[in-house]
């Protein structure tokens, strides 16, 4: 960046601070508590101990999640054995950038990470699937049949988008963000509809994006509709970022008022938190942006654009004697809404092999105590990340705090302790994008109320956190989770 | 350029540090009521007294899971989903739970589920009663078979208590 560059962003951040009437030295101080050099040093990652117990560690994933646990391990052992078990060449990649990609933002290119260049050294990798598992016998057999044995498994394989669940589409097989997509990109992506849940999807959201903007600029009264199926999905806000995306998209073009946006969400809120349910509300008003809750996208007709959904509500029953109140009926019926232009976000579930595999569970996802995330039957596994079954668990903020209790758990079994000493208490965050310049820094946990880490409010839409998304979240995961450090 | 990443470099550094020492927070919560008397006093009469559930009140069975997977059914329960807006899985009994919250009959679902699983935890009955009917599954088929209302009513003109506003209320 050359100084003129560097002038003006500083007078931008300046501007912007005046408006939130904080000076810049004040900015600084507020959020220099620990400053720059505390990311470098080890302050403000969690010092590693190094630890001298020795096991076979096998990783079932080299995602987000899977890369940093092995990372954090080869730092924390004097003798690690680790082995990750990841079939995609990419399958590190930075998703959370995928709704900037989404949006025209970002370069697809900007988010694609060669799992290669992030193995940390001395842990081998075995390219291929892990399809069988058997934690009596505490082995896992890859796709090619060779059996890999371990002292502890730590499943951090990530989910499978199941657009296979929507009719019409003609789709059979279930995808990850950045494996094959060639089953699902032959419909999506194309002729308006759009899902910016894996990779390739991010890239042609855009292009499908300003195809229906220009249909608007061009005077056409266009409707864009915004789905959230009703199976737990991973970064919870991505539905609604993509839409204020449309919506800021189509102010920047001068054509808003020939567009209808709609959201249509399973559930019957914005946001489990009050606190933020209430403020997204707000935003939604504030912008125009319709919603209609309890609507479950089950079928698209690709050649009309017509999307059908399960709409549901509850009917007052009969008296229940046992209950002492009325019982709840419930009812649904299908109804039809066309569109120019819908973002999907597919139904989501744990890969097959490993949902009803024995450390699997009826729901598919891996159950494990919430809090040290050690499964609830076999002792020595651990999962994290979106397979684990973790009440609002599946962001890359989640398992940036997951990874150190499971390093840490497992370590500690190791070395025969019987407690273990690290627990998760739940903290999500989702950088909401609210705007081409806003995001509402949605800090949570289970007890579902804000849990802010700056002292500020963190119901306001703010450009800072707009830094804090487009600038700083990637390198953060590049350089601290990816190593282990932070 | 060295101020500008110096500010990114702090929010960013900041962001990293915070938390890193957040065990479970936010304040004890107490029940009058201990898991086993809620269970004895209100949940037994649907689920069953050793949880083996009741197809006819569409109650599914609760002793064919150990505590931990138990744990995360009654914690979406007791907080109607836990995703933004999928909603939850236990749409009939999310809205019943509020009614009994409203009658005393809280309880923290760590100790529920250990209640439950201590016993009557049954491992032999696992494959036996997974024929039993989950609450989902006759919820869509009972929808349209259901002959208490017209199809055409809207949730609107209903009296069902709402449940929609929730979020504000918690």
């Amino acid at each position: 960046m050359d100084k003129k560059t560097m002038k003006d962003s500083m007078d931008l951040i300046d501007a912007h601070f005046k408006n939130e009437g904080i000076s810049r030295r004040d900015a600084i101080k507020l959020f220099g508590v620990g400053g720059a050099t505390a990311l470098m040093a080890t302050g403000a990652t969690t010092e590693v101990k190094a630890s001298s117990a020795t096991a076979k560690i096998v990783i079932i994933g080299g995602g987000l999640a899977g890369m940093s646990t092995a990372a954090r391990f080869t730092n924390s052992l004097d003798n690690p054995d680790i082995t990750v078990i990841e079939p995609g060449d990419i399958a590190t990649s930075y998703q959370p950038g995928q709704t900037l990609v989404g949006g025209g933002i970002w370069e697809k290119e900007a988010l694609v990470y060669n799992t290669d260049d992030f193995v940390p050294s001395g842990v081998t990798i075995i390219k291929e699937k892990a399809v069988e598992f058997d934690p009596d016998k505490n082995t896992v057999t890859t796709a090619s049949g060779k059996k890999v044995g371990y002292d502890y498994l730590v499943v951090a394989a990530g989910l499978k988008l199941d657009f296979a669940k929507i009719e019409g589409l003609g789709i059979t097989e279930t995808i990850t963000s950045t494996g094959d997509h060639k089953a699902v990109s032959k419909v999506v992506g194309k002729n308006g509809i759009t899902s910016i849940y894996f990779q390739e999807g991010s890239k042609d959201t855009w292009t499908q994006m300003q195809k229906f903007i220009e249909d608007a600029k061009s005077g056409k009264k266009v409707k864009g509709i915004f789905t959230h199926p009703n199976t737990p999905i991973k970064c919870g806000g991505a539905p609604k970022k993509i839409m204020y995306l449309t919506d800021a998209r189509l102010r920047e073009a001068g054509a808003r008022e020939n567009a209808e946006l709609t959201f249509y969400p399973n559930g019957s809120k914005m946001f489990g938190v009050a606190e933020y349910h209430n403020a997204i509300q707000r935003q939604f008003e504030t912008r125009d942006m319709k919603w209609n809750y309890r609507h479950n996208l089950v079928g698209i007709d690709t050649e009309k654009k017509i999307a059908t959904f399960d709409r549901h509500w509850k009917e007052k029953g009969a008296y229940d004697e046992d209950l002492e109140e009325f019982s709840i009926i419930p009812r649904s019926e299908k109804i039809e809404t066309p569109f120019d232009f819908i973002h999907i976000t597919p139904p989501m579930k744990a890969a097959e092999e490993i949902g009803s595999s024995p450390i699997g569970s009826s729901k598919g996802w891996v159950p494990v105590d919430k809090e040290t995330l050690q499964h609830v039957k076999y002792k020595n596994v651990f999962a994290l990340g979106d397979i684990a079954a973790v009440p609002m668990g599946k962001t890359g903020g989640s398992a940036r705090k997951q990874y150190k209790v499971v390093v840490d758990n497992v370590i500690a079994m190791m070395e025969g302790k019987s407690e273990l000493p690290s627990k998760y208490a739940g903290y999500t965050v989702c950088p909401l994008i609210t705007s081409i310049g806003t995001v509402m820094l949605a800090e949570f946990n289970w007890t579902k109320k804000p849990t802010p880490s700056f002292p500020l409010d963190p119901t306001q839409e703010r450009w800072i956190w707009w830094l804090l998304k487009v600038y700083a979240l990637k390198p953060m995961t590049q350089y601290g989770m990816l190593s282990g450090r932070a | 350029m060295k101020k500008l990443n110096l500010i990114l470099l702090s929010v960013g550094a900041v962001f990293a540090l915070t938390g890193c020492n957040d065990g479970p927070t936010g304040e004890k919560i107490t029940y009058a009521k201990s898991a086993q008397e809620v269970y004895d006093q209100s949940c037994k009469k649907c689920h069953g007294a050793n949880g083996e559930g009741n197809t006819k009140k569409k109650a599914p069975a609760l002793n064919d899971r150990q505590a931990g997977e138990l744990e995360l059914d009654l914690y979406d329960v007791k907080n109607g989903g836990t995703n933004q807006s999928s909603g939850t899985e236990h749409d009939i009994m999310e809205h019943n739970m509020k009614k009994l919250i409203d009658k005393g009959y809280d309880y923290d679902p760590k100790s529920m589920a250990e209640y439950i699983e201590k016993n009557f935890y049954n491992k032999e009955e696992t494959s036996a009663t997974e024929a039993a009917p989950t609450e989902e599954a006759p919820a869509t088929t009972e929808a349209t078979s259901e002959t208490t209302a017209p199809a055409e009513e809207t949730p609107a003109a209903t009296e069902t208590p709402a449940t929609e506003e929730a979020p504000a209320k918690n």
